[in-house]
């Protein structure tokens, strides 16, 4: 056994256990040794650090600015000039920007509400139910859930921005139930003991706890969504979309680099904001919790 | 035309989109398995290199398909190539997560006995520490596969294999009397063929998980 052979691997240790190692195969030193390490790791802050203000947005800028770089020698015919000519790249680009905002404000005041609303007793037999259809809503494809709204509903902004919404409904809601069934009971029993009413348990007690969760779900809808509205240009919907789809249908490839390089920044940039905000916003009394 | 006499008469297309659809991803995981096992074996003990994993992959997995399809394009032009990478990335991103957080969770207490009983590392790692990682891992592998039924639909306007050929005909020829019958076809056989798989995991799941951490 060399020393550069298996350093014991991070993560839970239970507190009993250097006892468990140092008795039968370890000497003295090693035994030390291990012990130091253990005392050498704080517990982690979950502080924001310079890093996570700065490395990805100028990851992204870095991007953005070779493709820009790139762009500017890249030789354009009149297709590819149509493409993307006459503000085309805002306008898809606002419209991306739109659809994600919109439909990610629909999805919170469904999910959230519902979410609350079936973890309370008189609905929540119908919880299981709500799980087990957002576990098959997974399977669906989003193309496909799109494509039929588009025909049900006719081509258009609205058919799109239903497709979204639906889509990310499911995971947002299960995380709602999930994040708010996880709460300690002895919580909420002990507001209850006290004598808050109900909606003072709600509003005091279990929203408050809820929090991080809820922060969560905004940012996984967000994600979803800047992904699904790539898809609403196929509904007529516009968005980034538009440029990498008549990229590709049209052969031209610095249009399709430039929607997809833009749809990733937008992607990235998202993300980032939304993490910030969970750091920002969580309730100082949860920190180190998970 | 009604859609189960669609379905009759397109049958054997439907039978080929189908199972390409299957193979197609299918393939993709047991490469996106062996590769995100292989990456989570490779990091788990160094918390640099594992925290580096878990972040890039969780930075990838922001990307929206359909962008990262357009910018394999012009590296591997279109068809099965941009799918494939498209797929297998994807597909590693969850496993590499979970085999991780499995390897991590893993009681140091059980490693240290299995050293102490003379295993060698190659040992410990294939019969302690993997099978106790393994649940997460296949819960890594059941969230890829979901993933990739639909990534892998979309991956169809790249001339990609599978039931999206079968969706995207449908948006072309909206209006159409047929359209509807074509993304139905095509979503429906997705879900079907996501849930078929999912039922053969929990399978896979009851005859590999070692007895004695079963739930």
């Amino acid at each position: 056994m060399s020393p550069a052979d298996a350093p014991p691997p991070k993560g839970r240790r239970p507190p009993d256990e250097l006892e468990v190692r140092g008795i039968p195969f370890r000497d003295e030193t090693e035994a030390a040794r291990a012990a130091e390490a253990v005392s050498e790791r704080p517990v982690p802050a979950r502080r924001i650090t310079w890093q996570k203000f700065t490395v990805l947005p100028s990851v992204v800028a870095l991007i953005l600015l070779a493709t820009w770089l790139w762009f500017r020698g890249a030789r354009l015919d009149s297709i590819a000039r149509n493409a993307i000519g006459g503000g085309n790249v805002w306008l898809r680009l606002e419209q991306h920007v739109h659809l994600t905002v919109v439909s990610t404000f629909f999805v919170l005041i469904i999910a959230i509400p519902l979410g609350v609303l079936l973890t309370r007793r008189p609905l929540r037999g119908a919880a299981p139910v709500a799980m087990a259809v957002a576990n098959i809503g997974q399977a669906t494809p989003a193309i496909g859930l799109l494509a039929l709204l588009v025909i049900w509903l006719g081509i258009g902004t609205k058919a799109a921005l239903i497709g979204i919404v639906v889509y990310a409904v499911l995971p947002v809601l299960a995380n709602t139930i999930a994040g708010l069934r996880a709460i300690d009971p002895l919580l909420t029993e002990a507001a209850r003991g006290i004598g808050m009413s109900p909606v003072g348990v709600l509003g005091r007690v279990e929203l408050p706890l809820a929090v991080p969760l809820i922060l969560a779900g905004v940012r996984t809808a967000l994600v979803l969504n800047v992904g699904t509205a790539t898809l609403a240009y196929f509904g007529g919907g516009g968005g980034l979309g538009d440029l990498i789809a008549s990229g590709i249908t049209n052969h031209r490839m610095p249009v399709l680099v430039l929607g997809s390089v833009l749809t990733v920044a937008l992607a990235l940039l998202v993300d980032w904001l939304a993490s910030l905000a969970e750091l920002l916003l969580r309730p100082r009394g949860l920190e180190g919790g998970d | 035309m009604s859609f189960w006499e669609y379905v009759g008469s397109r049958h054997a297309q439907l039978l080929a989109d189908t199972f390409q659809h299957a193979s197609a991803v299918f393939q993709c995981m047991v490469v996106a398995t062996l590769a995100g096992v292989a990456i989570g074996v490779a990091t788990y003990r160094s918390e640099w290199a594992g925290n580096l994993a878990v972040t890039a992959g969780a930075t990838l997995l922001t990307i929206p398909s359909l962008a990262l399809i357009g910018l394999l394009v012009p590296v591997t032009g279109l068809g099965v190539a941009p799918t494939v990478t498209a797929l297998v990335l994807y597909g590693l991103l969850p496993i590499v997560r979970n085999a991780i957080v499995g390897l991590r969770g893993v009681d140091p207490a059980l490693v240290d006995a299995a050293k102490g009983i003379g295993m060698s590392r190659a040992a410990r790692l294939f019969r302690v520490e993997l099978p106790l990682a393994w649940p997460p891992i296949l819960t890594g592998i059941r969230v890829s596969t979901q993933m990739l039924m639909g990534i892998a639909a979309i991956a169809a306007y790249a001339s990609g294999p599978g039931l999206g050929n079968e969706i995207f005909r449908g948006i072309s020829s909206l209006g159409s009397v047929n359209a509807l019958n074509q993304v139905l076809a095509g979503t429906l056989g997705i879900i079907v063929l996501a849930l078929g798989f999912d039922a053969a995991y929990v399978l896979i799941g009851r005859l590999t998980i070692p007895r004695g951490i079963r739930a």
